[in-house]
Order: structure tokens, then C-alpha cells, then sequence
């Protein structure tokens, strides 16, 4: 029997006491770490960033933020402007269009499944999630040369298809699971109100699980921002993304310059950062869905 | 107000048959009570008439009007769901406010109805709140307050006090008697509970397994039961059934129990007939304090009491047999388990069925 009523628990902060609030920073910094130095290496000077034993205090420079814009080239000699403002704005598009086209098309897939169920709903759903059951290289060969002959290599659309394709399953699977949980009465309820079918769904379906919406959002945008090999081999010039104009600057005449990277990897994880902190609170709720049984 | 038919209604899941031949019909301006067990179709029948559920066969008439196939939308009835199903990403304002926004009515009407439906139910307080910050009785109301603000002609009540405590409940049942009063409204209302069917219900249908047994006022159903299934369910504690057979004797006919035998004359029954023979709780007497009205006197021993307050329930062990009855308090306190009485079985009182189809005899 459902009960009505949400038993509702307080989070309080520090009620954990301070042993185990000084553990979880440990874990916490443990995880964080990695991120950390990354972000103290973009500051460093090249000397400094290869320095043994590495320094942890040292005097910060923005000289490679600059350079990741501005870059002295040795046959040139003069200062020049590097593409990497179109390479963010290439890696922003991209991402953003082809996750929310996913998460469009896989919310009405998702509300399909999940209320107009077809003879063999679940073969159905079993079909979509094969695709992502392969390693994506396994795929890579036939789907290059598509684009080649459709002349989509190269184009923002070639890519942002392929990873609207690539992030649908995720998206049907993880807002089905959302719509699965919503109470069906509440529907039910809007109907017989007098809501026509397209109102149940964008005024009642669709603002119950928001925040399913947001977490399916971020989890598609982290997967679909650090993707690199699709990138690698399908984008132009023009629409090259940051992870691939990242691993160009590796090697070349003068080696591995390991602050520029730094510099570019700290800002590359800027948006991420923004975006999942906007959506914070939204992710929490989002990702227990369902987990507290109603 | 609606007046409303039910003919042959089928509605199977898979080789399920939820809803087997159902039929009934609702007077204009009724309190129609539908009485039966989880999943014997109590909700399948509301959810049918509400258009929410694809019907096998048969037909629903509303006002004289086939509706069938009618879209949910437009039918002019509401329901309330046995989980309320307020809308929780709306205030309190909004969910009442639904149905009038949906049926186009103006804001001012909406407002001042809103808040006529709010100060009729006491939810006043709750209006800029969300539904799951609402107490279970809170939700309720505001339900009921969603149901009734569009006036609708018919409201269907699926098991709307289930998920109260028992104290509110009383106190719900009691304000839908008055609100049935007050507006007038022809209303249906599913409970498995006999004691809300038989305290609110004009008249009450009892269902098993998707069709209706027996349709009678609430003391009729309890007077006469029309068979062994209606006998079990209404009324609290349940009658006592008790098998037995039919026999011979003379020139007349007599029922063999366990401990005794009953006189069924002039029944029609033949005799070697397998029967069960049904005897209400409270028909059974001390036979120290009752008037001997040719009822049946045993002895029995008290096996276990079970105090509800102004009432005891007590066991009792009848030769292997165990028969319930009910004393006042203060009598039952004064007996002890294990304790020899001698009671009576009114000789008017008891009931007779056919063991195999249940129906009734007398």
C-alpha cells in the first residue's frame, strides 16, 4: 500500500561530529586531488612544473593561460592567436545542442515506453541499449566512412548527430526510470480534470521529474564533453573540439608542454563545474530518485 | 446530479476477467456504496465509469446517455484516488483552482470558489503549500476540495479512507455523509471496509471477482444476506458458518451440526444435503439472561476474550466447534478462559446456505 505521507529527514550539517567530518575530507581530498594539481600546475612556470620533488609552493604565473591563446611560435618568432576560443566555443555547441536534442527525443521516447507500452516494450528498450554495449572503436570504421560519403566529416551537424545518437539510449533508459516512478493517478486525476494528453505531459509528467531531467542532462554533458575519439577522427578545422585540439599541442618541436596543457585542461573543466553546480541541487534529488520508496 | 447504468461491463487484463458481467444502477442524488475484498473490481468499476479503463463489452449510461466511448475528459464526474493524487508540483490554490482553469471559468469565479471549497474544508491555511507538506488528513480534504469545486454531477470515491488513521477515518465518514447532504451530488464510493459501506451507503453492492452478488439497503444486506460470501462480509465480527447436513426425521427436516441440530422444515431442502448454517455474533445470548425463545442451549467454554472497550469479543469452544459472540463489557470482565457457560442460539436468528453454490435457503 503506498503510504502518503514522505517521511521527511533533516540534513543537518555537523551532526556528524568532527572525526568523521575530518575522514570524509581526507576521502574527499583523496578524490580531489588529481583536479588539484592540475589546476596548481597551470600556474607554474615550465621549470617549476618539472621540478623533483614536485613543488607545492611556488609563484604563480598566467603565462600559460596566455599562452593557450597567444603562442610564441619558434619558426614565426612574433606572438600569435592560437584557435582555442573557437575550439571552446566548437566544444560548447557541440556538447550542449547534441545533449539537449537527445534528452529532448529521449524524454518522449521515454514517456512512450513508459506509458503506451508496445507489444515487446522491453525488447524494444533492450534494442536501444545494445548500442552502447560495444566499445564506441568498434564502430568508428563503418560510421567514418558514412560521413565521408554523406560529406558530414567535418560538420558541426555530422558530429552533434553522432552524439545525439550516442546519447538517446542513455537518455530513454535513465527518464523512463523517472516516468516509472511517478504516481499514474496523478494523471489520471489531470484527465478526468478536463487536461487534454499533450497537457498531462508538459503540465504534470514533465515538472514532477525536473530534476531527473537535470541530472540526466549533466551526466549526458560530462560523457558527451570529454568524448575524444569520435572527435579525433570526425571533425574539421573548424569544428575541431578541445579534447582533440589538446592532444595537438602535445609534442611538436619543443615536446610536452605540461602547463599549457594544465592551463587548457583548468579551463576546459570551468563550464562543467558551472553547469554542475547550477544543477547541484537538482543532481541530488535527480540521481535518488525513486531510491525512497513512496 | 446523474442518475447512471452499468449493463455487462467486461474489462480483462490478459485472461484476467477484472470486471466479469458488472452491473448495477446508481439513483439520481444516491449514496451508492460498493462493498468487496481487494482486487474483486471495486476500482476497475470507478476507473470504467471515469473512461479510464478500455471496456471488453457492455455498456455505461449516464443521464440516459450512452458514454461508453466517451473521451475522460468532459464526462462531468470526478473522482478521488485512494492516493489523493494531488498534483505535488502545484500549491494548494492550484490544485483546487485545476479542474475550474481546465472547464475555462474566469479568475474571479476560480478565486472566489477556490476559497469557498478552502473554508468548507478547513484547508485555508494550506493554500500557498505544497501537497507533500500536507498532513494524510490535510491531503484528503484538498482531494475532495479538487473533486467537488467543478460541481461535478457524479464523484467517485476509490477507498478514499484507507490511507487515514482510524480516528480520522470516523471522522471522515461522517463528513461525507454531510457532504453528500450539502451538495446533493450522486456519489459512488469503493471501500473494502463493510463498516464505512454499511454506516454510509443507501444502498451497497457487494462484488466478488468482478460481478455484483447482491445489491440491498445496508440493513437488508445485513438481515438477509444473499449468500454464504455476503454472509462472511458484512457484519463485524463475522457470522459464525458453521457446516452441517440435512437429515430426515418424522415428517420434518432437520440441519445436523456439530453440536446439535437445527429444525429446516418446509425449506425445500432435501434431505443428505450439505449445508452451512450462519448464526450473527450478536445473536447469541447467555442463556442465564435471555427469554427462551425455542433457540438452541449449549455448553461451551470460553477459549479467548477479545476486549474492543464497551464490547467483548468472545471465543467460544462449542464440542471442537469455535463460535463467536459478543457481551457488554461489563459482563465479559467477569469471565474467565477456560470458564463452562451455557449460551443460547436465537431460534429466529439463524441462516442457512447451500454449501456448494452459497446461496441462501432461510
Amino acid at each position: 500500500m503506498t503510504a502518503v505521507k514522505l517521511p521527511r529527514r533533516r540534513r543537518e550539517i555537523g551532526k556528524g561530529g568532527w572525526r568523521h567530518t575530518a575522514g570524509a575530507a581526507v576521502v574527499a581530498l583523496i578524490y580531489f586531488f588529481p583536479v588539484l594539481w592540475i589546476i596548481l600546475t597551470a600556474f607554474k612556470t615550465r621549470t617549476d612544473a618539472l621540478a623533483i620533488p614536485p613543488k607545492l609552493f611556488f609563484s604563480p604565473t598566467l603565462e600559460n593561460f596566455k599562452s593557450v591563446f597567444f603562442r610564441q611560435s619558434i619558426t614565426a618568432g612574433s606572438s600569435q592567436e592560437t584557435e582555442f576560443l573557437l575550439y571552446f566555443f566548437n566544444s560548447i555547441f557541440i556538447a550542449g545542442t547534441s545533449v539537449l536534442a537527445a534528452l529532448i527525443v529521449g524524454t518522449l521516447a521515454a514517456y512512450a515506453f513508459s506509458r503506451h507500452p508496445l507489444k515487446g516494450n522491453d525488447t524494444y528498450l533492450f534494442i536501444i541499449l545494445t548500442t552502447r554495449m560495444m566499445p564506441p572503436i568498434v564502430v568508428i570504421i563503418p560510421i567514418f566512412l558514412m560521413f565521408r560519403i554523406t560529406g558530414l566529416a567535418g560538420s558541426y551537424w555530422g558530429i552533434i548527430l553522432l552524439y545525439t545518437a550516442f546519447n538517446i539510449p542513455f537518455s530513454v533508459w535513465l527518464v523512463k526510470s523517472f516516468f516509472d516512478e511517478l504516481n499514474p493517478e496523478i494523471e489520471d486525476a489531470a484527465r478526468m480534470d478536463g487536461a487534454t494528453e499533450r497537457r498531462v505531459f508538459f503540465g504534470m509528467c514533465l515538472p514532477q521529474i525536473y530534476a531527473g531531467l537535470a541530472a540526466t542532462f549533466v551526466f549526458g554533458l560530462i560523457l558527451t564533453w570529454n568524448e575524444f575519439l569520435f572527435a579525433l577522427l570526425l571533425t574539421g578545422v573548424d569544428t575541431r573540439t578541445v579534447p582533440v585540439a589538446m592532444a595537438r599541442t602535445m609534442g611538436g618541436e619543443v615536446g610536452v608542454d605540461y602547463g599549457l596543457l594544465a592551463a587548457i585542461v583548468t579551463l576546459f573543466l570551468i563550464p562543467i563545474f558551472f553547469v554542475t553546480f547550477l544543477l547541484q541541487n537538482q543532481l541530488l534529488r535527480g540521481v535518488t530518485f525513486g531510491t525512497v520508496k513512496r | 446530479m446523474a442518475t447512471l447504468e452499468l449493463t455487462d461491463v467486461e474489462r480483462h487484463f490478459g485472461p484476467v476477467r477484472a470486471l466479469d458481467g458488472m452491473s448495477f444502477d446508481v439513483a439520481d442524488g444516491e449514496f451508492f456504496c460498493i462493498l468487496g475484498p481487494s482486487s474483486s473490481g471495486k476500482t476497475t468499476t470507478l476507473r470504467a465509469i471515469a473512461g479510464l479503463e478500455k471496456l471488453a463489452g457492455g455498456r455505461i449510461v449516464m443521464d440516459g446517455r450512452d458514454i461508453t466511448d466517451a473521451p475522460v475528459q468532459g464526462r462531468d464526474m470526478a473522482m478521488i484516488f485512494q492516493t489523493f493524487a494531488l498534483y505535488p508540483h502545484l500549491t494548494i490554490r492550484q490544485n483546487l483552482a485545476y479542474p475550474l482553469k481546465r472547464a475555462g471559468i474566469g479568475g474571479a469565479e476560480t478565486r472566489r470558489r477556490v476559497g469557498e471549497i478552502a473554508e468548507l474544508l478547513r484547508v485555508v491555511h494550506t493554500l500557498d503549500r505544497k501537497p507533500p507538506t500536507l498532513s494524510g488528513g490535510e491531503q484528503q480534504r484538498v482531494a475532495i476540495g479538487r473533486a467537488i469545486v467543478r460541481r461535478p454531477k457524479l464523484l467517485l470515491l476509490d477507498e478514499p479512507l484507507t490511507n487515514l488513521d482510524a480516528k480520522l477515518r470516523h471522522d471522515m465518514r461522517a463528513e461525507f455523509k454531510r457532504l453528500h447532504r450539502e451538495l446533493g451530488t450522486t456519489m459512488l464510493y469503493a471501500t473494502p471496509d463493510q463498516l464505512e459501506a454499511l454506516t454510509m451507503g443507501q444502498r451497497v453492492a457487494v462484488i466478488e471477482n468482478g460481478r455484483v452478488v447482491q445489491i440491498d439497503t445496508p440493513r437488508a444486506l445485513y438481515a438477509r444476506p444473499a449468500d454464504r460470501y455476503v454472509a462472511g462480509m458484512v457484519g463485524a465480527p463475522a457470522m459464525n458458518l458453521i457446516d452441517g447436513r440435512t437429515r430426515s426425521e418424522g415428517s420434518n427436516t432437520v440441519v445436523d451440526l456439530p453440536f446439535g441440530k437445527v429444525d429446516a422444515s418446509g425449506l425445500g431442502v432435501p434431505a443428505g444435503q450439505d449445508v452451512v448454517f450462519g448464526i450473527r455474533p450478536h445473536d447469541i445470548t447467555l442463556a442465564a439472561t435471555s427469554p427462551d425463545d425455542g433457540g438452541m442451549t449449549l455448553r461451551a467454554k470460553v477459549h479467548l476474550t477479545e476486549p474492543l472497550g464497551d464490547v467483548t469479543v468472545i471465543d467460544l469452544d462449542v464440542r471442537g466447534t469455535t463460535l463467536k459472540m459478543v457481551l457488554r463489557e461489563e459482563v465479559a470482565a467477569r469471565l474467565k478462559t477456560g470458564e463452562d457457560l451455557s449460551i443460547r442460539l436465537g431460534g429466529a436468528d439463524g441462516h442457512l446456505f447451500m454449501k456448494e453454490t452459497g446461496v441462501r435457503i432461510a
